[in-house]
């Protein structure tokens, strides 16, 4: 068990620090071939998205940790869920009178309530860690995962150098909508479920036209999950409006595809 | 290497001309259950008056007992009703979805209701309030004393609108209620709704009952008594309340199980005080013979296409789970793990099998595959055993027992459930002590 | 790997400093030998001198020593009493499932019901019962009361 965590880990490393070292490197590489002159051109406002994404990155990932911390410290999340309504329209005052009700009305409920907010906890810690992974990591776990492994690295690569998002930028983004989209739980994590949507954003980030790319496969019978995702997707852009978008290079990011896979989730 | 990197090169030239479509992968996201709002039911002014049930506080008991049972499933977040902006009526029409979401919802369900004529007439609607669009809209007519079950049939459809997965919430659980000191339990057969609100007892306790499982239909039920000091295996039709023996055993029969037809119990009969597994076709009353083994072979269980059966047995020195054919044929142990292994249940979807299994002194509830692959531990606890699954193969219900101190003081048995992700782990609700669940289908059905 | 068979070198001697300690245990209570009741102090009486119940070790339904005797004595009794039927009641602890139970309490029963059998009581004259675990005679959780519930008990019939 910890050996094979170990090899993750080094395996894993291993392929972030191929990814960050690998664009300068390539760069370097085929300078005798006469048509990568352009391509250097082309490689420079992108190295610098790059050379800066490291630190941004990691100011960012500390950030979402601090923000994760908060979270499991201030309450468990099945704590929180309860609190939330509450949250909104009333003082502390009554959410303390409802928890004590509570613990009087039933003694013996607060035990396995107790018990799941460890486990959300245990879940939490994991969950940070793989914040804290890169993205590329992420899409090199993916690539492992699935046999897709190639194109999954090609895309990767494209999201890194091709598009007009910075890491951080996209980070930003992404963490966004994770805040947004609640995971429907009830889905299986068996099933290869990917939901892809495309956007049509206007220039402030609000969205203009919203696309679900497979989108017959919602009313065909006996794929009610697939619904059930697809759904909850864009209930989460929706719900996100407007998107956190760069201020700049409107016309790269115009048009957005998000893809919402919730296997990983699901599975832990 | 090359190769990828002329790749990559005719790829940077390509997007040079033109910007690809930006991919970004949303692989995470929050797992608190998600916001619902259940408004209180319209009660229309119109409604007649029903001796026995307070008609206008009906829309509000409805929508009660919808809360209730979301909150169980530990999916769902059913917000607090003093946050609510609009009059019931009002939103039933359509809802102002922007003040719907600022209170975080992101699920909202009307409805309203009538009586008239001495019937009880119910419509409801889902909406999702992110996209501003129904989600799904019904309506029925029942005799208003049913309105309990009309709650939980509005909560069966609503869970399986927002989860693609078949509810469970009009459905009963039938158990065995206790009550007395621990040496001397009074044992009665009981029958709730999942949600513990109106339990019926079946049996007086004047004599030892155990093990109640439903047919398919729910209607029938199969237990053990030792009525007259002869522990057998009987039959009770809960509608009509009759009841017969099963078979004409010379010994003690037990453990019985439905097939998944209704046609069959499968059951342990005791001779010579060795345990085999046997079958009796209700309609013929052919019994069959399944195993033939110098051990105990107990706790029977078909699966869903009724091709097999999972069953312990203790041949191999313990207590441990084998599958078969249905015939008793290709006899195989599933069960490796250090530990003894008991009461397996096949789940409903036919994938799984949840099991007991005992450890150090401690006792667990767990599934693994069909194969035994993939043990999976959903609670560890002094005591505790013999799941039974929701009709959705989404959750399990089994009984804990407490440790006694030196006189038999503190102990106490109750039902619980768990989620097969092994959350929301809950006590159910009973009047009495309970042990020995079975879950029926949908009654709705 | 060194490391692992230290490890494992440690935890042998842990585990058998454990079971000479489990053994001593056993032997102060003078009530529980191995895992079977040795003790008096549920025990009823058939007759003067002839026990009514014999104890079993857990998942267990061979017959020790104790209880042959014990049962020796119930089959000359039997042997007197002519007239006399008998039920065995099987029981076990409450530390298995409750169907499991059920069969290793026939088993019990069965067991000493074979036992009076070859000692020349017809088998018509005594009948089993299975109990399970769920008439425990003493109702506390501990390993003494579990080793009292592992019983099987022979009562008259006439």
């Amino acid at each position: 068990m910890i050996r094979s965590l170990i090899y993750s880990i080094t395996f894993h490393s291993f392929i972030v620090l191929l990814t960050i070292l690998s664009l300068p490197f390539m760069l370097r590489e085929p300078i005798d071939l006469p048509p990568i002159i352009s391509v250097e051109l082309i490689q420079i406002s992108d190295k610098t998205n790059i050379s800066y994404a490291p630190k941004a990155r990691k100011i960012i990932e500390e950030k979402k940790k601090e923000e994760e911390r908060l979270v499991s410290e201030q309450a468990p999340p099945a704590a929180k869920a309860k609190e939330k309504p509450d949250r909104i329209p009333l003082p502390n005052e009554k959410k303390e009178e409802k928890q004590i009700v509570k613990k009087k009305q039933n003694p013996e409920e607060i035990k396995p309530q107790i018990r799941q907010s460890s486990e959300f906890e245990k879940k939490e810690i994991i969950d940070t860690n793989q914040i804290a992974a890169l993205i590329d990591k992420a899409k090199e776990e993916q690539a492992v995962k699935e046999k897709a492994k190639q194109k999954i690295t090609q895309s990767s690569q494209k999201n890194s150098f091709a598009t007009g998002l910075t890491l951080s930028e996209e980070d930003a983004l992404r963490a966004q909508i994770f805040g947004c989209w609640s995971v429907p739980l009830g889905l299986p994590y068996d099933e290869d479920l990917l939901v892809r949507i495309k956007l049509e954003l206007k220039q402030d980030g609000t969205i203009m036209k919203s696309e679900i790319l497979d989108h017959q496969r919602m009313n065909r019978p006996g794929q009610k999950f697939y619904k059930v995702l697809a759904e909850s997707a864009l209930r989460a852009v929706r719900l996100c409006q407007p998107l956190k978008v760069p201020p700049t290079g409107y016309d790269k990011w115009k048009n957005i595809q998000l893809n919402f896979n919730p296997t990983e989730m699901l599975k832990g | 290497m090359k190769k990828l990197i002329i790749l990559l090169i005719l790829k940077v030239l390509f997007i040079k001309n033109a910007f690809a479509l930006i991919e970004v992968d949303i692989t995470r996201g929050n797992l608190d259950p998600l916001p619902i709002a259940v408004s209180p039911l319209h009660v229309d002014i119109k409604s007649e008056n029903i001796e026995g049930i307070k008609i206008k506080e009906l829309g509000l008991n409805i929508s009660s007992i919808v809360e209730k049972n979301f909150k169980a499933t530990g999916l769902f977040n059913p917000l607090k009703k003093e946050a609510f902006v609009q009059k019931p009526d009002i939103a039933h029409l359509k809802p102002r979805f922007e003040d719907w979401r600022l209170i975080k919802a992101q699920a909202l369900v009307t409805g309203k209701l009538l009586v008239k004529d001495g019937k009880l007439k119910v419509e409801f609607r889902l909406w999702d309030l992110a996209a501003a669009k129904e989600m799904t809209a019904l309506a029925f007519t029942t005799t208003p004393s049913n309105w309990r079950r009309v709650a939980h049939i509005i909560s069966d459809k609503i869970y399986e609108r927002l989860t693609g997965e078949e509810g469970y919430f009009d459905t009963r659980i039938i158990y065995v209620a206790e009550s007395g000191a621990k040496n001397q339990r009074v044992k009665k057969l009981a029958i709730m709704d999942q949600d513990g609100a109106n339990t019926k007892y079946l049996t007086l306790g004047n004599e030892l009952v155990l093990t109640p499982r439903f047919n398919p239909t729910s209607q029938m039920v199969t237990y053990m008594s030792y009525f007259r000091n002869m522990p057998r295996v009987y039959l009770l039709d809960i509608e009509t309340g009759t009841q017969e023996v099963v078979g004409n055993f010379p010994g003690m029969t037990f453990a019985p199980r439905f097939s998944p037809d209704g046609k069959k119990i499968v059951m342990s009969f005791a001779k010579d005080g060795n345990s085999d597994i046997y079958t009796m076709d209700l309609d013929t009353r052919v019994v069959e013979r399944i195993t033939d083994h110098s051990s105990i072979d107990t706790s029977p269980s078909f699966s869903p296409d009724g091709k097999f059966i999972a069953f312990n047995s203790d041949r191999s020195g313990l207590q441990q789970i084998y599958v078969m054919r249905s015939d008793g044929s290709g006899v195989k142990r599933i069960t490796f793990g250090d530990g003894i292994y008991g009461t397996p249940v096949w789940s409903p979807r036919g994938d799984l099998i949840a099991f007991t299994k005992m450890r150090k002194g401690r006792f667990y509830i767990g599934v693994m595959r069909i194969d035994g692959t993939g043990e999976r531990l959903l609670t560890e606890n002094y005591y505790q055993e013999a799941p039974s699954w929701s009709p959705n193969g989404r959750v399990l219900v089994f009984y804990r027992e407490t440790k006694a101190g030196s006189k038999g003081e503190g102990f106490s048995a109750k039902l619980w459930s768990i989620d097969i992700t092994g959350y929301n782990e809950r006590r159910l609700n009973t009047e009495t002590d309970a042990s020995d669940p079975s879950w029926s289908s949908l009654l709705s059905k | 790997m060194i490391l692992n068979k230290n490890l494992k070198n440690i935890l042998l001697v842990v585990f058998a400093t454990l079971i000479l300690s489990a053994c001593s245990t056993a032997k102060k209570s003078g009530n529980i030998e191995g895992d079977v009741y040795t003790g008096k102090e549920t025990v009823k009486f058939l007759a003067s001198g002839v026990p009514d119940r014999i104890f079993f070790a857990t998942n267990k339904s061979s017959l020790t020593t104790a209880a042959r005797e014990t049962l020796r004595k119930q089959a000359t009794y039997l042997r007197k009493n002519k007239s006399l039927n008998v039920t065995i009641e099987g029981h076990a602890d409450e530390r298995g499932t409750r169907e499991y139970n059920l069969a290793l309490g026939e088993r019990r029963a069965n067991a000493a019901k074979d036992y009076l059998m070859t000692y020349g009581i017809s088998g018509k004259r005594i009948s089993t019962i299975s109990y399970g675990k769920e008439k425990p005679v003493n109702p506390a959780s501990t390993p003494l009361a579990w080793s009292q519930n592992r019983r099987s008990v022979t009562v008259k019939v006439n």
